[in-house]
């Protein structure tokens, strides 16, 4: 069974369109990555599948669940965590708090959501953070805080949005290693980045959208060669040459 | 019915100037996103400068105008400058800065008292004032001369506000501040000098609007305070940050408080525009022209 | 001794103090000062509960007093209810009317909230002040409630012939609901307020309800603050509308905890601690001569905290503290609490 089935989604703006029936699907312990020009749609996917917006039509599955308008914090509980583009820590908590409170998703109690924290803190390399004022952190370490924070909320199915993003080079090799991990544990994660070399590293799958519409499909090697998709990214001139 | 006429009347010019300090608390809430509790204390502050300059050179009460509204654009330039700005840099990781609606009740505060430690508690009538007592007759129908042309510099200012916000270069700048700021201060322009520009224009609103009320209404130190509250009864009214909807807003409590005490005792009037109020932010809480999103 | 053994001690002593402090201090007069600073403390706590924890700026706290205050001196006018029973009540009621007024604005940004809490009190207030009998309780409009005294007291009546009762009732709310709120921040319930408080976007994707459990803070801490009007009646036999129902009231819990520091256990302690004596002292040595003096100081004070200490005056007495317990704890033994 699939772990995310998105059938025939259309998200409108007012009059714009910014997701127009898009079919996708991600197996479960698979990593599909969503690429697309800038204004593409690939957020806006996100925020519907994360249920920040109700789609405008169409069917999104979760696990064999259909949750189109179902509240964040209930997809959260239902093992559906995300990470946000714009990065937002809680800035004047320690980093510990911040991943406590994901933590709390699967246990009431604080001494257990604490150690839970702690082993996340550890495997995202944050540990010596954690005493940390989250708004003190460098940028590199808020998106890890970031990842860390959804890890807490123990998520079948992880949404990264651009989590790489601002990061050099050897830190996003961190990040990838991190990814690949994740997927070790059998996690299925569903990767927004425009860092393309970490991008076509890290998925198994790759999906390319342009104004809402998917207009590729396949392997990382294949989509890369596709034609259209060096139309959108370069434009007209550098296609079919 | 002529007598409602009257009171409608009566209504309608009053809550125009209700309108216009209300379109400056607006402006400031629209581009800062915080509500500013020392606007009632601005409007006293133009209302006691207006007096002041009239009563010692015995100029025309509006062209007081020419001293209030740089003085007060001024004035609020650097209360911005001085006292917010430090504070929301402090508390840039705030999403709400709390500690900036409290800075600017600190201010209410100290105003308000300063005003009573200087010029005591004395209810202050307008001295030379032509227009004291002045009316227009047309008909049975009365219309207060200073009443009105607090309304028509009322629609006059709500026009060159409308219009330097559209037209003008700062205008434009400032109504991208208030959509998106990180948007706006990518697009190179500096979110400090807005805001502080926008202060400086809502508290010259609340001083041009306390020149429309002196020659109708008294100075006294604490005057602000039932303005403020109506003030925010009415942008949230109106939508807060809408230009029309503080204009509509103010006119509708105008009318609430002239034509209640026909049907009711003048205290239960309060009482409605409370409950009007609350009615509002339970039912439409984007008001009659707010946008639905984000506030 | 570790630091935070001294520290437990330190606040250990605190309380032994405050308990003792009646049998030395015999002048009642400085004993309503204390009876009004806990009172003030007691009442900032329960306001810090959605003030400072879920991050919202409640400007109406001073309405639930006044729930409080009339529903116990009214049952047990009409009825003669006991106080204790009508404190039940009110509180009930404030959690009620709490719940009512958050569920639709606590979904919004603060502003919506502040102003319409603000709106809240004066709505109530005006009303009050205009309706001498509600069904079958006289409410009086403005003059207010005369709650006729005993002279000898009775617990059952929540009146006592001496100062000392009220002392001991009022420290001992404080320190429960003290207690009540360390308790709350440690727990689940205060993480995710204080989350939701300050990221609601982010709190909702880690699987929060931001908005019910607001809801359910609210609803906690209008309870509490209601038991606190009783109080109030209580202590001082007579209630009006501009005694309990004012907006100044509101702001005045609002100063203090900001002072204090929101959101912290200590806050508003401190903050009543130090602004109740500033403002009683400069009332009645500045206002007869230069009206209006203590106010413009009140300001003062508010403008240079929010500008050098934004989280509050306990932030560097906590700093100072935790250096004192490191001296004379021995600091580097021993495993340091987190705060």
């Amino acid at each position: 069974m699939n772990m995310l089935e998105i059938k025939d989604l259309t998200k409108d703006f007012g009059g714009l369109r910014a997701v127009d029936s898009l079919d996708l699907s991600i197996g479960t312990g698979e990593i599909l990555g969503l690429i697309g020009p800038n204004g593409a749609g690939k957020s806006t996917v996100f925020n519907c599948v994360a249920g920040l917006f109700p789609p405008s039509s169409g069917e999104i599955t979760f696990d064999g669940r259909r949750i189109n308008g179902v509240k964040p914090w209930n997809l959260c509980k239902a093992g559906l965590a995300r990470t946000f583009q714009i990065v937002k820590p809680f800035a004047t908590k320690s980093v510990l708090f911040n991943v406590m409170v994901g933590a709390f998703a699967v246990t009431d109690n604080t001494d257990e959501a604490r150690e839970r924290a702690i082993e996340v803190l550890d495997f995202l390399h944050l540990k010596k953070r954690m005493d940390m004022r989250a708004g003190n952190l460098t940028i590199a370490d808020r998106k890890r805080l970031e990842i860390a924070r959804a890890l807490a909320t123990g998520p079948k199915l992880l949404l990264l949005d651009e989590v790489m993003a601002g990061l050099r080079p050897t830190e996003v090799d961190e990040v990838i290693a991190i990814i690949r991990e994740l997927k070790g544990r059998g996690m299925t994660i569903f990767v927004i980045e425009h860092i393309m070399r970490a991008i076509m590293a890290l998925s198994d799958r790759l999906v390319v959208i342009q104004f809402g519409r998917k207009i590729c499909e396949g392997e990382p090697e294949a989509v890369a060669c596709d034609e259209n998709v060096i139309k959108a990214y370069l434009g007209e001139d550098y296609a079919a040459s | 019915m002529l007598y409602y006429l009257q009171d409608v009347i009566d209504g309608v010019l009053m809550g125009s100037i209700y309108g216009l300090l209300a379109l400056g608390l607006t402006l400031i809430f629209g581009v800062l996103k915080v509500i500013n509790f020392a606007h009632g204390s601005f409007l006293m502050l133009g209302m006691y400068v207006a007096y002041w300059t009239v009563s010692l050179t015995g100029l025309h009460p509006y062209l007081s105008l020419i001293l209030v509204v740089p003085a007060m654009f001024l004035f609020g330039y650097g209360f911005q400058k001085a006292l917010v700005q430090p504070i929301f840099k402090a508390e840039s990781d705030v999403r709400e800065p709390i500690t900036v609606i409290i800075v600017t009740t600190g201010v209410w505060y100290i105003l308000d008292n300063l005003a009573l430690l200087l010029f005591g508690p004395d209810y202050r009538a307008l001295t030379p004032n032509p227009l004291k007592g002045k009316m227009l007759e047309l008909g049975e129908i009365f219309i207060s001369l200073p009443k009105l042309y607090g309304c028509i510099s009322a629609l006059v200012t709500a026009g060159a506000l409308t219009w330097f916000l559209r037209a003008t270069r700062t205008g434009r700048a400032i109504r991208a501040v208030s959509l998106d700021r990180e948007a706006a201060s990518l697009m190179g322009i500096s979110q400090w000098r807005i805001f502080a520009v926008a202060m400086g224009i809502g508290t010259s609103i609340a001083g041009i609007s306390g020149v429309a009320l002196t020659p109708f209404y008294n100075v006294y130190p604490t005057v602000g305070v039932p303005f403020d509250v109506k003030c925010f009864v009415i942008v949230v009214l109106g939508g807060l940050g809408s230009i029309p909807g503080a204009m509509l807003g103010g006119v509708i409590i105008g009318l609430v408080e002239s034509l209640g005490p026909v049907f009711m005792t003048a205290t239960w009037t309060e009482a409605i525009v409370y409950g009007l109020f609350l009615l509002f932010l339970f039912v439409k809480p984007s008001g009659l022209f707010g946008v639905k999103y984000d506030w | 001794m570790t630091p935070s053994r001294f520290k437990k001690i330190l606040l250990i002593l605190a309380v032994v103090l405050a308990f003792g402090l009646p049998l030395v201090l015999r002048s009642p007069t400085y004993l309503h000062i204390l009876i009004m600073l806990f009172l003030f403390a007691y009442m900032t706590t329960t306001w810090n509960l959605v003030g400072g924890f879920a991050g919202v700026l409640p400007l109406g706290h001073s309405v639930f007093v006044g729930i409080g205050a009339y529903t116990s001196t009214m049952l047990w006018l009409q009825w003669g209810i006991s106080p204790w029973i009508g404190m039940i009540v009110g509180g009930l009621i404030a959690a009620a009317v709490g719940t009512l007024i958050g569920l639709p604005t606590l979904k919004m940004r603060g502003a919506y909230f502040a102003l319409a809490t603000m709106a809240f009190v004066e709505g109530i207030r005006v009303m009050v002040e205009n309706i001498d009998k509600l069904g079958p309780f006289v409410l009086n409009g403005p003059r207010g409630l005369n709650i006729p005294p005993l002279p000898e007291g009775s617990l059952a009546a929540f009146q006592f012939a001496s100062k000392e009762p009220y002392y001991y009732i009022i420290l001992i709310m404080l320190l429960l609901v003290v207690g009540l709120t360390w308790r709350i921040s440690r727990s689940k319930m205060g993480y995710l307020l204080m989350a939701g408080g300050e990221e609601p976007d982010a709190a909702q994707a880690l699987g929060v309800n931001v908005t019910r459990y607001k809801v359910m803070a609210m609803a906690l801490s209008s309870f509490l603050t209601a038991l606190a009007g009783t109080f109030i009646a209580q202590l001082t036999l007579f209630i009006y509308p501009k005694s309990v129902l004012t907006l100044d009231l509101s702001f005045e819990l609002a100063f203090i905890a900001l002072i204090g520091g929101r959101g912290s256990i200590a806050g508003p302690i401190l903050g009543a601690l130090l602004l109740r004596p500033v403002s009683e002292f400069s009332r009645i040595y500045l206002s007869a001569t230069l009206p209006g003096l203590h106010l413009i100081i009140l300001g003062a004070i508010l403008i240079l905290v929010m500008l050098y200490q934004p989280r509050g005056l306990q932030e560097p007495i906590t700093r100072f503290f935790d250096r004192l317990a490191a001296r004379f704890g021995n600091g580097n033994g021993g495993t340091e609490e987190k705060a």
